[in-house]
């Protein structure tokens, strides 16, 4: 046995775990989520919710080394993007999205939803309804209504249309039936 | 990046326009940095960068903002999760791209050949290290990084880097004189 061994340094008992022992039996560790990975960066995790995250940056050189790279780009005061970039991006959401998205009545109807749910909708609702009946009132009044001209007009019109339509076709046939000597 | 933790999510989530503008000013900062510094190593052109930011702004709108919904204020800040997500889509756009082909003639030597960097696994044996050990080790050692560099991404100081890692080191030790000794005799 021998125990006046010179000691290894640090680096080389790391190294030795490689080139001495098996890799059998290493478990793959679990896929980390992006929010997982967001909380372990902040620190946000309790030692326990912190080791699988651990375990799997231990294994993945890889995640190491993006854990690294988004620390440090964290840390930092970024320059401003590109415009080009900005103006792709913005043209991605439009008002339409809005507007079907955050409701109205056929919005709300295009999209499946209640067209009435919520109360803040009812309200909405009640005084669209209101300024319908107000305008069609309106409308009706500045028209004449029920009054007696609109109603003579209405009786006047069609008997004298039907009596020269009639009176047109029969004078036709009279002189079709002429024409033949009949 | 303060600008991206005053945005109300919920006016965001639900399409609001001008929300949305804001939003796009306040991440696209941090989403070009991650986009950059993730596709260095591969030397893509201008238009491949900004098709990538692309993609990271599609994937956060796409299906009603279904992603976006998915983000909880309460376990992280947005501009880290914006980082993950940022840094995902980034890999995602150079793995189609890389589908899409190229002529392998067409590609510098350079670019196929392979870093030759000796990563083995190791064989450490359950319960012996921590996992905050073990990966304090890997980036010392594999990684070779600075000991300030792994004290500001696990959010502690130096000092506490400097004690794990003695305390790691102390225990794989005492193991593995154990393991002689039990060898040997």
């Amino acid at each position: 046995m021998n125990t006046q061994r010179i000691p290894r340094s640090d680096k080389e008992l790391w190294r030795s775990l490689a080139i001495q022992l098996p890799v059998a039996r290493v478990s793959a560790p679990a896929a980390v989520s992006e929010m997982d990975l967001a909380a372990w960066l902040e620190g946000r995790l309790s030692e326990e919710a912190a080791a699988p995250i651990e375990a799997a940056l231990a294994a993945d050189p890889t995640l190491r080394r993006a854990a690294l790279d988004l620390a440090d780009i964290l840390g930092k005061t970024l320059p401003a993007a590109p415009q080009r970039m900005v103006v792709r991006a913005r043209a991605l959401v439009g008002f339409e999205t809005e507007r079907v998205g955050g409701g109205g009545l056929f919005g709300r109807w295009f999209s499946g939803r209640a067209p009435f749910a919520g109360p803040r909708h009812a309200l909405q609702q009640g005084v669209m309804a209101v300024a319908v009946l107000v305008i069609a009132t309106g409308g009706f009044m500045v028209g004449g209504g029920l009054g007696e001209s609109l109603a003579q007009q209405r009786e006047g019109y069609p008997a004298t249309g039907t009596a020269s339509t009639t009176t047109t076709t029969s004078n036709e046939v009279s002189e079709f039936f002429a024409g033949d000597g009949i | 990046m303060a600008e991206l933790n005053q945005i109300d999510l919920r006016a965001l989530t639900r399409g609001h326009k001008r929300t949305w503008d804001a939003f796009v000013v306040a991440a696209a900062p941090l989403i070009n940095a991650v986009v950059r510094r993730t596709l260095a190593p591969y030397r893509l052109s201008e238009d491949d960068v900004l098709d990538a930011a692309q993609d990271v702004f599609v994937r956060l709108c796409a299906q009603d903002f279904r992603l976006l919904k998915t983000y909880d204020p309460a376990r992280a800040g947005l501009p880290t999760w914006l980082s993950v997500v940022s840094r995902s889509c980034a890999i995602d756009h150079l793995r189609r791209r890389r589908q899409s082909t190229e002529p392998i003639d067409d590609v510098p030597e350079a670019f196929l050949g392979v870093e030759d960097r000796h990563v083995e696994k190791l064989r450490i044996p359950d319960g012996l290290l921590t996992a905050r050990q073990v990966l304090i080790l890997k980036y010392l050692y594999d990684e070779e990084r600075d000991v300030l560099e792994v004290a500001r991404l696990l959010s502690v100081d130096a000092q506490t880097i400097r004690s794990t890692h003695h305390k790691a080191l102390q225990r794989l030790r005492a193991h593995f004189r154990e393991e002689e000794t039990g060898g040997g005799g």
